[in-house]
């Protein structure tokens, strides 16, 4: 096998379809490359890096959820107006009940769980679609906004801001950098290096063809150089600011939904659902229970979206959550994901999520006003969904094609399909 | 596993130390908020503009001047207004784009004028004035200067136009009238509708003008995001649940796109035209006011108020205090703020050419 082969098989995993994966990382570096330039360097600068996270990270919560809404084969277009719903009530209880700000953050999710709990009751008993009962908890959600706070806005107070406007506080010695940010980058590192050794030996342990050990240092150097350079830029930002609590929120939830999606039966019970719904019916997989779960969650992270934005804003406003469903739906179909269903990861949505954003924040850094970048967001999004249905037909790579052949090729009883697009190569189960 | 854990970290750490070591630390004082910051700033620097959504000729307007205003003034302006959906994230995120591309003033017409302090909190630790632009921003210490039109003056002139009108229609009252006001999110509107029930209450008191709906209070007259169709529709109701055989005289409405809303509800339905309010001097309905259906709109120049701004801007750009001329009434909530107001003009059929003369685009309307 020539070097070059190996570096497409093994750089970002192991499959085909993971040439969908590069090509969409690939996208994201390019539009950051094409933007530093354009610029003059600003894009890559640590006050906007830290600014472009705190700004789109409740967009990119609502990816994760509304990803695995779209995989089960379901839309939910209610989110906006559920985290406008949770904002208003939970900025209203604190105000008026003197709740502490930690309690508040619990009441809101909370709301979530008890919205997602109604939405999932009709999804996954009545059987309406799942459009219908959001498009009505759309129109719903919004009219309890504003009948709650009566179209005003309503401040929340200081503590509360923290999650949505709050920095890593400056600890320990003066390094010239935001010390408890380093030592996040560094837990990051820690963990690239260890999944690779890992990786290495479980495949060691399973007999498989071993990955050549250059592109594993290869592999490494890349993703360490990506961390170390992206946290010296978050530890160096004007003192009082560094990686965002909002941020952390979300890497946090990045890494549980994927290991969640990816490593537990309950996660590939979804995909399963999205992919055959009789079949993963047949196989025992409880097909009600899981659409149920589903459309709960995805309230409960749109609640948790909701209460970021209004901590990030100061105060509730019968604006928010306008316009939200449609960019979570944005970034988890530019993320890869199936229409159908059955088909996406986390990790594509968040990439997708962030393309949209460097494109709105680029753009805007040159000033061009939202009239042109709504229309160049538009067509960015029916080129890359367009790029692989067209793939798709001439028979080259497809997320989608690749992976409903490796389905047939799999024992269908147990679904374990599209892990394709993930890094991880060996689908083992969890060591240890 | 432990072996595996403790090759990993020490690879990670050494990469890490090694790239610490080499990096360039923090930016340090280069954004610093030097706060003595009377020293003015270079003359050709970048001054952003953020504006709410397209959704009125005003701020299309009030864009357009604020370009050419800048450059001719030798600065670089960047003028950006609110997506049509998402308008509270997009400002937020223009704002902070500004401050990272080095603006050193910013204007903002907020869209949410209480959703804004995070970033002009981070704009003031970056060394930037901020000056808000006809709407104040809420709830923040960080904002500098507001420059607006007198807005209670301007309630106060439509309240009055209004009786006027009536007066002149029909000598005696009493007279029915229906209230409308802004959006409930826009500080203005509050402003407005308490200016022009300071002039319509005692008449009401009196019983010589009346209410007829019995909607008086602010929040059954709000029009949600000043959307035409709201009026229209709140319009429509009024007529069919109170004015079945009662004659409407008037009514107020808080400027020129809810007014022609209301119009054309009242025309639809097939009743005589009242005596309706506006403001702005919107294109139609300065038309609509010399065809005689309008009653008075209010002259609000955007021209004078971006000069005035500009102003500002130059001021500060030179090092000096800008002109203001009001200390005491603007207190948003964490600070009263240092106001420049200019007063509004009331038009109607009679003046209109007069108050326009100067006005390009409106003055030929009136021949």
């Amino acid at each position: 096998m020539s070097r070059l082969k190996d570096l497409q098989k093994n750089l970002f995993g192991g499959t085909t379809s993971n040439a969908r994966q590069f090509g969409m990382i690939f996208t994201l570096v390019a539009i950051v490359v094409l933007f530093q330039i354009l610029t003059d360097g600003l894009t890559l600068r640590s006050d906007n890096l830290i600014a472009l996270f705190q700004q789109n990270s409740y967009i990119l919560i609502l990816a994760i959820g509304m990803l695995m809404v779209i995989v089960a084969g379901h839309i939910d277009l209610s989110v906006g107006s559920i985290a406008a719903f949770t904002g208003i009530m939970v900025a209203k209880a604190m105000a008026e009940w003197n709740l502490p700000w930690p309690v508040g953050i619990l009441f809101g999710l909370a709301i979530g769980a008890l919205i997602g709990a109604w939405q999932g009751f009709w999804v996954a008993y009545i059987g309406v679609p799942a459009f219908i009962v959001t498009l009505a908890g759309m129109l719903l959600f919004r009219g309890g906004n504003q009948f709650i706070g009566n179209a005003n806005t309503v401040p929340v107070p200081e503590g509360f801001r923290v999650i949505g406007s709050g920095f890593l506080p400056e600890t320990g010695p003066d390094t010239g950098y935001n010390n408890l940010t380093l030592l996040l980058g560094l837990a990051a590192v820690i963990a690239i290096v260890w999944r690779e050794l890992k990786g290495r030996r479980t495949r060691k342990e399973m007999n498989a063809e071993p990955i050549p050990m250059w592109i594993s240092i290869l592999r490494m150097v890349v993703m360490v150089g990506v961390i170390v350079f992206v946290t010296l830029r978050f530890a160096s930002g004007r003192v009082g600011t560094s990686f965002p609590v909002s941020g952390i929120i979300l890497a946090a939830l990045v890494l549980a939904y994927s290991f969640y999606t990816r490593n537990t039966a309950g996660g590939r019970h979804i995909y399963a659902v999205g992919g055959n719904p009789r079949a993963a019916e047949l196989s025992g997989v409880k097909l009600k229970r899981v659409n149920f779960y589903v459309m709960m969650n995805m309230s409960v992270l749109a609640a948790l979206a909701g209460m970021i934005f209004v901590a990030r804003s100061a105060a509730s406003g019968p604006q928010d959550g306008n316009g939200w469903e449609l960019d979570a739906i944005a970034a988890v179909f530019i993320g890869g994901a199936a229409v159908t269903g059955g088909i996406g990861t986390i990790s594509g949505s968040i990439v997708g999520g962030l393309v949209m954003a460097l494109l709105n924040n680029g753009l805007q850094l040159m000033g061009v006003g939202t009239d042109r970048v709504q229309i160049i967001k538009g067509l960015v999004l029916l080129l890359a969904v367009g790029l692989d249905v067209y793939n798709k037909r001439q028979g080259r790579f497809s997320i989608i094609g690749s992976i409903t052949r490796s389905f047939h090729r799999d024992t269908p009883a147990v679904p374990t399909p599209s892990s394709g697009a993930e890094r991880e190569p060996a689908k083992t189960t969890v060591a240890g | 596993m432990r072996k595996l854990l403790g090759k990993s970290m020490a690879v990670g750490a050494i990469a890490l130390l090694a790239l610490t070591a080499c990096g360039s630390g923090r930016d340090g004082g280069s954004s610093g908020s030097d706060s003595g910051g009377s020293k003015g700033f270079a003359a050709n620097s970048l001054i952003g503009v953020a504006l709410p959504a397209k959704t009125s000729e005003n701020w299309v307007l009030a864009g357009d001047l604020f370009t050419n205003g800048l450059k001719e003034a030798g600065f670089q302006p960047n003028v950006q207004y609110a997506g049509a959906s998402t308008t509270v994230a997009d400002q937020q995120a223009q704002i902070t784009s500004m401050v990272t591309k080095g603006a050193k003033v910013i204007v903002i017409g907020a869209t949410d004028a209480a959703q804004l302090s995070t970033q002009v909190a981070a704009a003031h630790q970056a060394g930037v004035k901020v000056i808000a632009y006809d709407r104040l921003i809420l709830n923040t210490p960080d904002v500098d200067y507001y420059v607006a039109f007198d807005n209670f003056k301007v309630g106060q002139l439509q309240g009055q136009a209004l009786l006027d009108g009536m007066k002149a229609k029909k000598p005696n009252g009493p007279y029915n009238i229906e209230l409308f006001s802004g959006s409930p999110d826009d500080n203005n509107s509050k402003v407005f509708f308490d200016g022009a029930m300071s002039v319509l209450k005692p008449e009401i008191d009196k019983g010589n003008v009346v209410v007829a709906s019995g909607q008086k209070d602010i929040k059954q007259t709000a029009i949600q995001g000043w959307k035409a169709e709201g009026a229209q529709a709140r319009m429509d109701q009024l007529l069919t649940s109170t004015y079945g055989n009662k004659e409407l005289d008037g009514v107020l409405s808080p400027n020129d796109t809810l007014a022609r809303a209301i119009l054309t509800s009242v025309k639809g339905a097939g009743k005589p035209i009242p005596v309706v309010s506006g403001q702005d001097s919107e294109v139609e309905s300065v038309k609509s006011i010399v065809a005689g259906e309008q009653y008075m709109t209010i002259n609000k120049d955007t021209r004078t108020l971006v000069k005035q701004t500009i102003d500002m801007v130059k001021a500060l750009q030179a090092g000096n205090a800008p002109q203001v001329n009001d200390t005491t009434t603007y207190n948003n909530g964490a600070k009263v703020v240092d106001t420049f107001l200019l007063p509004p003009v009331a038009v109607t059929k009679a003046n209109a050419a007069e108050a326009y003369a100067n006005d390009p685009k409106l003055a030929p309307l009136t021949k």
